[in-house]
């Protein structure tokens, strides 16, 4: 909670300064004054962003591997989740998409920390008509995240696409999530561009399964440095926490390790 | 047959081959029922231009309630002759009659001479017909004529109840029908819109900007109609009425009760957008109809609230996506009382339900995956014990190596839905691959007792 409390007050400021220095510039830029960032919870991450993942904006999701694409869901997901209100929101697919990855499961999206009563889904048939739905559900202030999911790398999220799609955000509060089951080597224009693996998961008290983790790599930041954080999802809160420090002590406690230290 | 043919004195009912001796050149083709089927519904709906009540009389006639619409024609004669020569010019022979009941004017079509009656004059103008101008079997019209009743006014003077002992109710209904005693109703090929509005034009439109600006312009009017009434339209229809007598209709649906003109519009550049190539407006339209097919109550609304202004964006958004995509296309998912996976929720379009319709899911239920695959992906294990979870499996050719599972979760199917007893029960694992991918497996069989051989499957992705 100490963390949270410091990264609201922090980044207030410097989104002020930014958007001080924006004004200067003579650019329309939301850098969280008339709509506030969304703030992962994690100080360091939330300081590289600047206060949060920035609203009316594009964010570019990709999976590392093919095996990463559930997790790569459940980032989006755990993202809309956070920066759900009382708008819906919409998660467009491609038919082809949805042959590939499956279709979107109410049950455990509900679960996720996503009610399924506010998610609308919407099939196309092709990629471009996909962006191009995305492109109107942007402009839709009723909406609170907008995620489109392209098969393959999405070779039709092109600069072109990409540019409509940040300038669209632009007119409304919600976040653009495009979503692409392989990275892909395309310059886009997006506020972030973030490449996800699975992590390995804490197990939980009863030796199950515990949180989803994930190792998000900030690929592209127009607002500060890149960066890596194994992260994992408490879904029942709905909050982030850090995993990677107590990774390290649990590889430390390994038999192997242990054998080491006493022989050493 | 054709003009030709009559012309060569050629009857009905004529062997073939009699009249290749008399005629070697002559062409022949088989009839084709259906053909003339779609034709005489092309034509009635060419029709709905002169009243939204037209119903089919196959194999070869239309029966069209012109009730309260003569006067838009310049009278009863003037409408006729508008659809005698309208129909003459797309090269359709065709007799009307016009009459009080709808057989009269069936008889005065095919064996009249005053086309058009005039109200009142029904009994009289139907006396000195023959009696094939009831529309009765021929079996009835030869047994009549063998006892020397022939025209109409033989029978209709007659007492009735020995004709009915004699020939069935049907002849009597017949004669009650055409003389006006009984009621006859037309049973119309449309549905009945509620409110309709129509615009026609001395030259016809070609321009697809003029005709969603004409779609625009009836859209205010009918807006106009509705909100006296305090409706709005869930299903609007814009027929476009081509000069060559084909008719375009197009549909759209709306989530919310509808009746501003700009949203209406834009529902239909969408539907035309999706399916523009089929409306060639070829040489143009003449008359563009617009009518509201369903309507529901909507209450003035004083709009400008924030919250209202959103909701009014977010139904507009569903609308037109729908429009676009089609109804089924833009959904959202509600739970169903099932615990087979891929059968506990449905999707509903987004146009037919609200959010607070939706009941709540149950969350106290196993972890369910993110996304979830149609078809389930068939993939390959290796498990210590047959009956285990599995230590590695293969999955679109690629090995993982299982570092947690949890499970398993036994689902059984439904055997009172399962008539064959062939569905298998499933037991299900949630598995981490090493690399932290977490997945959802299922193995179709329990090992010995319902397969020797029981297959494994991934059925979702966990995040």
């Amino acid at each position: 909670m100490n963390n949270t409390s410091a990264s609201a007050g922090k980044p207030a400021t410097l989104c002020r300064l930014k958007q001080a220095v924006a004004d200067l510039e003579g650019q329309r830029a939301n850098l969280g004054l008339e709509h506030p960032a969304l703030p992962f919870g994690i100080a360091e991450i939330d300081r590289t962003l600047g206060g949060g993942l920035a609203p009316s904006n594009l964010h570019e999701i990709a999976a590392n591997n093919w095996i990463d694409v559930g997790a790569t869901f459940g980032f989006t997901l755990a993202l809309a989740a956070r920066a759900h209100d009382r708008r819906d929101v919409l998660w467009i697919q491609t038919d082809f998409a949805a042959l590939e990855s499956g279709n979107l499961y109410g049950r455990g999206s509900d679960a996720f920390g996503l009610p399924a009563r506010t998610m609308l889904i919407l099939k196309t048939p092709r990629p471009i008509d996909a962006l191009r739905a995305m492109e109107e559900a942007l402009r839709c202030r009723a909406l609170s995240s907008v995620i489109c999911e392209l098969p393959d790398d999405g070779p039709a999220a092109d600069l072109t696409a990409t540019q409509r799609l940040t300038l669209a955000a632009r007119e409304s509060s919600a976040f653009g999530f495009l979503l692409r089951h392989r990275s892909s080597p395309l310059s886009v224009v997006a506020d972030t561009r973030w490449t996800i693996s699975a992590a390995a998961s804490r197990p939980d008290r009863f030796g199950g399964l515990g949180y989803a983790a994930f190792t998000a790599t900030l690929r592209r930041n127009r607002r500060g440095p890149e960066g890596q954080w194994t992260i994992a999802w408490n879904h029942h809160e709905k909050v982030f926490s850090t995993l990677s420090l107590d990774m390290a002590q649990a590889a430390f406690d390994r038999p192997d390790r242990a054998q080491l230290a006493c022989t050493g | 047959m054709n003009d030709a043919a009559s012309a060569l004195n050629l009857k009905h009912g004529a062997a073939l081959a009699d009249t290749r001796a008399m005629y070697p050149s002559i062409v022949v083709h088989n009839a084709d029922r259906a053909a003339d089927l779609a034709l005489l519904e092309a034509i009635a709906d060419w029709c709905d231009r002169y009243t939204p009540l037209v119903g089919l009389d196959p194999p070869d006639g239309l029966m069209l309630d012109v009730g309260g619409c003569a006067h838009l024609f310049g009278g009863e004669a003037a409408l006729k002759d508008d659809v005698v020569t309208r129909l003459a010019r797309q090269g359709l022979q065709a007799c009307a009659g016009l009459a009080d009941t709808p057989g009269c004017a069936w008889a005065m079509a095919r064996y009249g001479e005053t086309w058009v009656v005039p109200p009142g004059a029904t009994r009289n103008t139907l006396r000195p017909l023959p009696l094939a101008a009831l529309r009765i079997d021929p079996e009835t019209i030869a047994t009549l004529a063998q006892a020397g009743l022939k025209s109409i006014a033989d029978i209709a003077d007659r007492p009735r109840a020995p004709l009915a002992a004699r020939f069935g109710q049907s002849l009597l209904q017949r004669l009650d029908q055409a003389l006006g005693h009984e009621d006859e109703s037309i049973t119309p090929r449309q549905p009945l819109p509620s409110y309709v509005v129509e615009r026609r034009f001395a030259e016809p439109i070609v321009l697809e900007d003029d005709m969603l600006g004409t779609i625009e312009h009836l859209a205010e009017e009918l807006g106009r109609v509705m909100e006296r009434r305090e409706k709005g339209a869930r299903l609007l229809q814009a027929a476009l009425f081509r000069t060559d007598g084909k008719v375009h209709r197009i549909e759209v649906t709306a989530g919310q009760p509808l009746r501003d003109p700009k949203r209406i519009q834009r529902l239909f550049v969408e539907r035309l957008g999706v399916i523009g190539d089929e409306c060639d407006p070829g040489f143009g339209y003449d008359v563009i109809r617009l009518s509201a097919l369903a309507v529901e109550h909507i209450d003035a609304v004083q709009s400008g609230f924030t919250d209202d202004y959103h909701a009014n964006e977010l139904t507009d958004l569903i609308d037109r996506l729908s429009t676009r995509f089609g109804m089924q296309r833009l959904t959202r998912q509600t739970p169903c009382n099932t615990h087979i996976p891929e059968f506990a929720v449905a999707n509903i379009p987004a146009q037919l339900t609200r959010p607070d319709d939706i009941a709540l899911i149950d969350r106290d239920t196993p972890p369910r995956p993110l996304h979830l695959f149609a078809r389930p992906e068939p993939i390959e294990t290796v498990a210590e014990v047959p009956d285990g979870p599995p230590a590695r499996f293969r999955w679109r050719h690629v090995l993982h190596e299982v570092a947690a599972v949890e499970g398993p979760e036994r689902i059984a199917m439904e055997w009172w839905r399962d008539e064959e007893g062939h569905a298998l029960t499933r037991d299900y694992f949630r598995v981490e691959s090493r690399q932290g991918g977490r997945v959802w497996l299922y193995r179709e069989g329990l090992y010995g007792r319902e397969t020797p051989t029981p297959r494994w499957f991934l059925h979702g992705v966990f995040a």
